[in-house]
């Protein structure tokens, strides 16, 4: 059963009982991840072409008074380097696709996947919470300035959003570190740890964790709030809106069960594309923060010209944003069944 | 209690637990004990870097902060040193790694027969004195050692003359040949030189060995650093080779150390975690105040790749040790925080400006003379290095490329160009034939403008500052200085070092490029023995970029390494560095080589927590850890 209401109700949710087989959003979903094969074999072989542009692995070696022709061979050999770029990255595709993606060079010959697992793994412990504030903050901020709109707190709520959009992140992690630092000299105060990872226990963790956590989610805040703001204000602006409101319905009840409900679908499409986002871009993060993270780890395989281990990075970075772009179309379609599949 | 209460009681009990964790915390853990310690400090035997040199520039001294009192009983705690750099594994001479990181983190674990002191001489320091030396008339050369008593490694096993014959056999063990029949070695190993013409070991007691050479080699005190532990790598250098990447043997035990530090654990990205070697038999440098066991229990070299991010851990006392390179933001902004001492002092590295003989202006001696003239060392001593420096580098600048400042050997060969002589510059263009254009350059009929490309690793601020200062002082002598950098260290490969330079520098621009690059700037490192630097000049090294090609220079190199006298031998290498700092051995194509100035050793530490750091900046590039036993946290 599908929702219809009068027109002036928005639709309900798909019921649950309509199974998966039958539904079209399968069928969307299959035919998008088969559209996705070539624009991800597009991408790694952009990704690789541009990797192994960055510089040639022998160029390390030429201060090496003292390494002989073997240290040379050894990296030929390893990487191919005297085949066609094209012949090398389908060698490397039809390794990783079996799970193998070789060695990392600059980590002590050790196999990649393993490396980039635990970095995501590392990266995860900060986006996931950054995205959940994210989350929870912008959704209230979008709402509250969206029913309060031109008043003070919305204009509050604007400004924190500009800062947020257009602050660097460098600059913010910076800043809070220099915060910390204030805190320590005039009140002998350390809430937080400016540098590094610590997990000897949950409360270190939180500790170490929380700044970086911030930064991430302060920056995807303050655009989330804008757009959350400019499709509440669509929304609570509506006729069906305005008639719950007549019909007597507690504003709590018009705003929570109503307005979000719909404003959701914008919501939706942008937490999709900011975990990914999150998840990829935490790479200044880190750095500043010095949390042994996948964007780190990104950089650190490019300067030492590891390639296998950078094209691990940037094949489960772009592989992210392929799956949250995928998941972000699906929630659109499920959130509002006037959105159709086929 | 309701719901909202509980929620709001479990927010201010943890918030509570913040503050309760912030206050008064810091990432090192007290110092413990008030009672007394068996680790008192001697005195120490630390001597002022001087020079004393006939020719004497001012001479430089390590600055040494005034060292706050030493508490009596401030042992304990955990030193944390932040660094940029993660070497990719833990095997120093496999010629991938080859990163002084690697060499740093290596440092306090395994001792050498001879270890450099911050006057940049050899010591003993596994041995209980200088070796013997023996000519033994027939052009072969004995020394005889003795290691001192009581040797042991962290595992409480004796280290004896058989480690040290173990080390050499597994540096020279030979694999199978390869496809061609070459043969190859087992253990990766940057350099076996000196190793390679050993024909006699013999082990004469647990203590006393005897090691015969077939000729002299000038660098043999710098033999068997890293001296290794044969009970703990049965399998011979096919255990070693894979045992020194993670400091695991094949039964999987950690390597056992000689050092003050034992290895414990690398996390990858995080740190590199030692415990303190109870079975440490003391250290006998002379720049260490404490021959006994570290102060601290712990050491966490912990991996901070960012700049910014180690100043802030240091000011926040997550780190209390950082060794950042001495950009000029760091060194102002370091310096001028009364929450750190600056610790520095002239290093073993030097930055140069070399020549390319094959460019059709440098291939002329007047033109290099010029450039010798013009350019003004004091001036970049004075905008670049003295205000973050002080007095830790000689304000002239340096003038050899085999000895530096700090070394009793050094002299001063290009005193003669010392300051801004364009008059003098002028008059060498004029004689070479040059006049000035319209553009106030100097032009050559034939040549045409004197334009040069220096080129360095892009990306340096000091160096690209220094680049500029040089520029303009040149600009002002009518040469004209054009800025052609390549980002990092892809640099040598792309220029100087590229085969193509190669080719054309070895073989005098009959192969290869020759026009791939003009002047260079960058560093060489030295050390207790120059001789090694003679590989940069020798055109038969293969590493040699500024077509300097003399079989004379490679015949008086020859001689000089193998003069056994030490004081004949120091003096050759000066008359080697004549040989390329001057003209007056090579009128023709010496003077290729401008040494600008050491490059500073530097470190910066928490003075709030961080006591007895009097310890000296290491000179030798051996790593903060050099003098990790003389290192102190507050109590």
């Amino acid at each position: 059963m599908r929702g219809g209401g009068f027109g002036l109700l928005p639709a309900p949710l798909v019921p649950l009982d309509v199974s998966l087989g039958e539904s079209p959003v399968f069928a969307y979903a299959a035919r998008r991840l088969l559209a996705t094969v070539p624009l991800f074999l597009l991408a790694t072989l952009a990704v690789f072409w541009l990797v192994n542009e960055v510089g040639d692995p022998r160029d390390r070696l030429a201060t090496c008074s003292t390494c002989d022709q073997s240290a040379y061979d050894h990296l030929v050999e390893l990487y191919q380097l005297e085949d066609p770029i094209v012949v090398r990255w389908g060698n490397w595709l039809g390794a990783a696709v079996t799970g193998d993606m070789g060695e990392a060079i600059s980590q002590g010959n050790e196999p990649v996947m393993g490396i980039v697992r635990e970095r995501a793994k590392n990266t995860a412990l900060i986006a996931i919470p950054a995205f959940l504030l994210t989350v929870v903050v912008a959704l209230g901020m979008s709402v509250w300035s969206a029913i309060r709109q031109y008043s003070a707190s919305d204009y509050l709520i604007t400004g924190v959003s500009f800062i947020g959009i257009a602050i660097p992140t460098f600059v913010l992690g910076l800043a809070l570190q220099t915060l910390m630092l204030w805190s320590l000299k005039y009140w002998d105060l350390k809430p937080f740890y400016v540098s590094g990872m610590r997990d000897d226990s949950l409360l270190e963790f939180f500790r170490s964790a929380a700044m970086p956590a911030f930064t991430l989610a302060f920056i995807s805040i303050g655009a989330e709030a804008r757009f959350g703001r400019a499709a509440m204000l669509e929304v609570v602006g509506s006729d069906y809106i305005r008639t719950a409101r007549a019909k007597g319905l507690a504003e709590r009840t018009v705003i929570m069960k109503h307005a979000l409900r719909n404003g959701l679908v914008t919501f939706v499409t942008v937490w999709a594309l900011d975990f990914a986002a999150l998840v990829g871009g935490a790479l200044i993060t880190e750095t500043v923060f010095n949390w042994p993270g996948l964007g780190r780890l990104l950089i650190g395989s490019l300067f030492a010209q590891d390639i296998h281990l950078a094209m691990a990075a940037i094949f489960f970075i772009s592989g992210l944003a392929i799956v949250c772009n995928l998941l972000a179309d699906l929630l659109y379609g499920v959130i509002d069944p006037r959105i159709r599949f086929d | 209690m309701t719901k909202r209460r509980l929620l709001q009681l479990l927010a201010v009990l943890f918030a509570f637990s913040l503050v309760a964790a912030a206050c008064g915390d810091s990432d090192s853990d007290d110092s413990s004990g008030d009672g007394d310690s068996e680790q008192q400090a001697d005195d120490g035997n630390q001597t002022a870097a001087e020079a004393t040199t006939t020719e004497a520039p001012e001479a430089p001294v390590a600055t040494e902060p005034a060292a706050p009192d030493v508490e009596e009983g401030a042992t304990g705690g955990t030193l944390i040193w932040a660094h940029e750099q993660e070497p990719p594994d833990l095997h120093l001479n496999d010629p991938n790694n080859n990163l002084t990181v690697t060499a740093w983190l290596l440092q306090p674990m395994l001792e050498d027969l001879y270890g450099i002191s911050a006057a940049v001489t050899f010591y003993p320091e596994l041995l209980a004195e200088e070796a013997e030396l023996v000519d033994n008339g027939d052009g072969t050369i004995t020394a005889n050692y003795t290691l001192r008593g009581g040797l042991s490694w962290s595992d409480g096993e004796p280290l004896t003359a058989n480690d040290v014959l173990f080390t050499w056999e597994t540096i020279m063990e030979e694999g199978e040949p390869d496809e061609e029949g070459n043969p190859t070695m087992v253990l990766s190993y940057a350099d076996r030189t000196g190793y390679d013409t050993i024909i006699d070991f013999t082990v004469n007691s647990d203590t006393e060995f005897s090691i015969t050479w077939s000729a002299f080699f000038a660098g043999w005190k710098g033999l068997f650093t890293n001296v290794l532990p044969s009970h703990a790598l049965p399998g011979g250098a096919a255990e070693a080779e894979e045992a020194l990447r993670d400091w695991t043997n094949a039964a999987g035990d950690t390597l056992p150390s000689s050092g003050p530090l034992v290895f414990e654990n690398w996390e990858r990205e995080v740190a590199v975690t030692y415990s303190v070697n109870a079975n440490y038999h003391g250290s006998m440098s002379p720049d260490a105040r404490n021959d006994g066991l570290p102060f601290v229990d712990e050491v966490v070299a912990r991996f901070v790749p960012d700049t910014d991010a180690q100043i802030n851990a240091l000011k926040a006392e997550e780190a209390h040790l950082i060794t950042a390179q001495p950009q000029t933001a760091f060194g102002e902004e370091v310096a001028t925080d009364d929450t750190f001492q600056v610790a520095t002092a002239p290093g073993p590295i030097f930055e140069h400006w070399g020549l390319n003989l094959l460019n059709p202006h440098l291939t002329d001696p007047l033109v290099r003379e010029a450039l010798a003239y013009a350019l003004d060392k004091g001036a970049v001593m004075e905008f670049l290095y003295t205000p973050i420096f002080g007095s830790a580098l000689p304000a002239s600048g340096l003038g050899n490329t085999y000895w530096m400042t700090n070394q009793p050997q050094y002299e001063n060969h290009q005193q003669e160009y010392d300051g801004a002589q364009t008059d003098a510059a002028a008059a060498k263009l004029a004689e070479a034939g040059y006049t000035l254009n319209g553009d106030g350059i100097y032009e050559h009929p034939e040549r045409g403008a004197l334009t040069l490309r220096v080129g360095t690793t892009g990306g340096n601020a000091l160096r690209e500052l220094q680049q500029q200062i040089i520029q303009a002082q040149l600009k002002d002598a009518g040469i004209d200085i054009v800025i052609d950098n390549v980002p990092g260290a892809a640099y040598f490969g792309e220029k100087p070092f590229s085969g193509e330079a190669l080719a054309a520098s070895s073989s005098a621009g009959a192969e290869g490029d020759p026009t791939i690059w003009d002047i260079t700037q960058f560093a060489w490192v030295g050390g207790p023995w120059p001789g090694s630097q003679s590989g940069a000049y020798k055109h038969t090294s293969g590493f040699m970029p500024y077509g300097f090609v003399s079989e004379d220079f490679v015949t008086r190199s020859d001689e000089c390494d193998a003069t056994v006298d030490d004081t004949t031998r120091d003096a050759c290498y000066n008359e080697l560095n004549r040989w390329v700092t001057t003209l007056e051995i090579d009128a023709e194509d010496g003077l290729f080589m401008l040494p600008l100035t050491q490059k500073p050793t530097f470190y910066a530490y928490n003075k709030v927590l961080l006591l007895g750091a009097g310890a000296s900046p290491d000179v030798n590039h051996g790593g903060p850890l050099a003098n990790v036993v003389d290192f102190q946290l507050a109590g």
